[in-house]
């Protein structure tokens, strides 16, 4: 993380989307780019210079117009709407947040970590501190420049002891109390414990720079966009930041975003003009959106909704179960029945685009044979389970449905419960023996540092397995790149074999965007965040 | 000794059908409001859980939980709910932190105003229908518009808005708004073309009921002996209508119309949702998703506080219009 990566593929405005788009095409669309490419040199080299040619074919196809003003219509808002960067928690809120915030790192389109405010992110050598040096010459939206304290400031709001933050768990291992600054731009934080997960978990999603007395309800951040006016579940309205860091975002001037109850009227105020881009659409909605005239942006990325086993209950603690169980999916079947022609297999694992996730590993296919004799021997020949489930991620509830119908022929009959979204995340949530949670993008060691270790946040499995732990707590003090990939793929081993994990991970689902035909740059991110990755920035209309 | 004068109240028997209502709406507001209370208390979670989401520790909830008064017992936080209603204050929305008058008040006139324009336009066209049917009982216009009317009783409300946007917004004709939502701090009649498809979604669906009950009425009326003897008398057709029979059915007509009002104070909730209107539908299905237990309160005795009133209005217009009724038997 030492290098200063640049400032993200925003700036290339509206670069090629083959790097987020589905996995079903891929191959097929990378080998019809290279011919494209070889074509393309193959004319420039005739012309004289194939590099330069190029280089003018796409800035004659991508050249963004500025002004205008954007409108976004987006679901899951409601009055518990919220500026506050480090409370924020729907992709109502993210939508709005990332408009006006920027973080130290922050994902790129391929969901990896960069450098964003920070001009230079360091650990020591067995992580136990963190020196942060961020970029020359940024500004507040109101004027005054990002210092050293504004970081030390925002992990103590987080961090607040007698009001700890939604990123507070995450970051426990820092020793705020004792952070140094070293100079205007420059500030060394020691660490409780070894903490390599530092800096990429300053790109996940709570840890927004704010000014020394940040007040949330005049939310003054270094975004691309400053708050004009901001009404929970219903509307607010930004303005262009003249003076934002990363040079020539954003293109539009005003950027209105509403809140919608559903996709019904998302769309329809989509084809009837009176919005510019809609969020979170499911499968079902893209032919009405694209009979109406509007396009279609799928993000293929890295969220995932897991089935959830309790290692500590029965049937649950017997190994053979959990195995048989992720057996019996056929998870192709799955994704073609919730998602239509979206969506990627997933192997049980998470942490998907992490550069140490272990590709490695065989993919997991149904087996019913094995299913029945792994049950047979843990003496579950018929096991009655109730899966309790609810709307909480595109296609939840048709994936269990999915699920109890391919389980039926290993003999397993799966009840479902399904219960409303504010049942299955109250008081019981993280207690359910046999449960659906979803997760948004994480890189491997903050997910597993939630998910897997006791004492995790969500640590709804409850996993506790002595090997994994002895391996995790390496991994988080381990700093070199390729001890972590090692360790990493240890530990995927682990889960994937089902010693340290009670999830069934069948998929990773698509965002589903869409945007009136004249909007453009509006490209999928891996994070699988609505608006590529919040990224409305980039967006422009001709 | 002079003889007792009648009191005030046993003269004018209106006054007193509308204290005596308003006696027994205050005391069902009372009942409804502790409703409310223990409904939301029955479902799981409450404001904390819902505003912080699953993604918050049990630490962060208890501390929000103490910051909303959320620990203390149901009956301590109606107690304190309801003194501070009888100061008329209606208190702070927890998820919002604002007062909750801020919070509702544009959403109910917006509502309102939903309600009151269509009520007002369907009731208009249904009733003139109506009476032009029952004149030509049995003709041809008649059996079409009571053809029509039947079937449209059977489209839920979502249907025909659907249909309407359909029409005019999306996929036939692109001119009108398929959705509308008004900028914060605008009311509806600022922005008259937002209306337009709420509004006929909602005439449209009350049309039939308001229409079947003036062709009922006024038939009966039209077959009185009154209306006999005014057209023997040689009374032009146009003024038998008018002044003889239409007053005379004026009274089922009217509690139909009521009716229709208190069905448009629950309905609009799903037209407004199909439209992403912004009135109280919307802003109750917020508050409940958000367990925001003074928004919901508020509401919903706005809501129940509306039902009482019309139920009044229209006993009292019914009382106006049948003169025999007004006095004591």
């Amino acid at each position: 993380m030492g290098t200063d990566a640049r400032t993200g593929s925003r700036e290339r405005g509206d670069s090629p989307p083959a790097d987020g788009s589905r996995e079903g095409t891929t191959r097929r669309d990378m080998l019809r780019t290279a011919a494209a490419l070889a074509g393309a040199g193959g004319l420039g080299m005739l012309g004289g210079s194939g590099i330069a040619s190029a280089a003018a074919r796409a800035s004659i196809a991508a050249a963004p117009k500025r002004g205008g003003t954007l409108r976004a219509g987006v679901t899951s808002g409601s009055s518990a709407d919220t500026l506050d960067p480090h409370t924020w928690l729907t992709n109502a809120d993210g939508t709005r947040v990332y408009q006006l915030f920027d973080s130290l790192l922050a994902f790129d389109k391929n969901a990896q970590p960069q450098l964003s405010l920070a001009q230079e992110v360091t650990p020591n050598k067995n992580a136990t501190a963190w020196t942060i040096r961020l970029r020359k010459g940024i500004t507040f939206h109101n004027g005054k420049p990002v210092t050293a304290d504004d970081v030390i400031y925002t992990f103590q709001r987080v961090l607040n002891p007698k009001k700890p933050l939604l990123g507070a768990a995450n970051m426990a291992p820092l020793n705020i109390a004792a952070a140094k600054k070293l100079d205007a731009l420059t500030v060394r934080i020691p660490c409780h414990t070894p903490f390599a997960a530092f800096a990429e978990l300053q790109a996940c999603y709570q840890y927004f720079i704010v000014p020394v007395g940040f007040n949330p309800k005049k939310p003054i951040g270094t975004g691309p966009f400053k708050a004009q006016s901001f009404t929970p579940g219903q509307q607010s309205t930004f303005v262009r930041n003249p003076n934002y860091w990363q040079r020539g975002l954003p293109y539009v001037d005003t950027l209105v975003i509403s809140d919608y109850a559903d996709e019904t009227s998302q769309i329809n105020g989509l084809i009837s003009g009176q919005l510019d881009v809609i969020d979170s659409l499911s499968a079902d909605s893209i032919a009405a959106v694209t009979n109406g005239g509007g396009k279609i942006v799928v993000s293929e990325g890295g969220s995932y909704t897991p089935f959830t086993m309790r290692l500590d209950q029965s049937p649950f603690n017997d190994i053979r179960v959990r195995q048989a169980l992720r057996l019996v999916v056929d998870r192709k079947q799955m994704i073609k029945l919730v998602f239509g022609n979206y969506g990627q297999i997933g192997n049980d694992l998470f942490g998907l685009y992490d550069s140490a996730y272990d590709h490695a590993l065989p993919q997991r296919t149904q087996d019913i044979e094995q299913a029945k004799s792994l049950l047979k021997k843990a003496g579950h020949e018929k096991l009655n389970l109730t899966l309790v489930t609810a709307d909480i991620a595109a296609g939840s509830i048709k994936a269990a449905e999915v699920f109890a119908q391919q389980a039926s022929a290993a003999g397993v009959t799966v009840t479902l419960q399904q219960v409303p979204v504010s049942t299955i995340y109250g008081p019981n949530y993280l207690k359910w023996t046999f449960a659906q949670d979803t997760w948004t993008y994480y890189p491997y060691l903050p997910n597993a540092q939630e998910a897997l270790i006791p004492g995790g946040v969500f640590n709804e499995c409850h996993v506790n397995d002595p090997a994994y732990n002895k391996l995790f707590k390496q991994l988080a003090a381990t700093t070199d790149p390729k001890a972590r990939t090692e360790l990493t793929h240890e530990c995927q081993t682990r889960e994937y074999n089902g010693n340290a994990s009670g999830y069934i991970v069948p998929y990773f689902q698509p965002e589903i965007d869409a945007t009136s035909s004249h909007v453009h740059g509006l490209t999928p991110s891996k994070t699988s965040n609505p608006f590529g990755g919040f990224d409305l920035a980039s967006i422009w209309l001709s | 000794m002079a003889l007792r004068r009648a009191s005030p109240l046993e003269r004018h028997p209106l006054a007193r059908l509308v204290l005596g209502r308003l006696v027994v709406g205050i005391g069902t507001l009372l009942v409804v409001s502790i409703l409310i209370f223990y409904a939301t208390e029955v479902l799981p979670g409450n404001a904390a859980y819902a505003i912080l989401g699953h993604n918050a520790s049990a630490q962060e909830v208890h501390v929000l939980e103490v910051e909303l008064h959320l620990n203390r017992s149901t009956i301590a936080q109606y107690g304190s709910w309801l003194g501070n209603m009888l100061r008329g204050n209606p208190g702070m929305s927890l998820a919002a932190s604002l007062p909750v008058w801020t919070v509702v008040k544009a959403r109910l006139i917006n509502s309102a105003v939903l309600a009151l324009v269509s009520g007002l336009i369907g009731t208009l066209i249904a009733v003139g229908l109506g009476v032009v049917a029952a004149a030509r009982k049995d003709g041809k216009l008649d059996n079409t518009l009571s053809a029509t009317a039947l079937a449209v009783t059977a489209l839920p409300e979502f249907v025909v808005a659907i249909a309407l946007v359909m029409l005019f917004a999306t996929i036939v004709f692109r001119i009108l708004p398929g959705i509308s939502v008004l900028p914060p701090g605008t009311y509806a009649w600022q922005r008259p073309t937002l209306l337009v498809l709420p509004v006929a979604s909602l005439a449209i669906i009350i049309v039939p009921y308001i229409f079947r009950m003036t062709r009922a009425a006024m038939i009966e009326a039209l077959e009185s002996d009154w209306v006999e003897m005014a057209r023997l008398k040689g009374v032009p057709p146009l003024r038998v209508l008018a002044r003889h029979a239409l007053p005379n059915a004026l009274a089922p007509i009217i509690q139909v119309v009521a009716l229709t009002f208190l069905y448009l104070a629950g309905g609009i909730v799903i037209v407004e949702n199909t439209f992403a209107y912004p009135g109280i539908g919307q802003g109750l299905v917020n508050a409940v998703t958000t367990r925001d237990i003074p928004v919901i309160q508020f509401i919903v005795l706005a809501l129940a506080a509306f039902y009482i009133v019309v139920n009044i209005l229209a006993d009292v217009a019914v009382l106006l219009v049948t003169p025999r009724r007004r006095f004591p038997r």
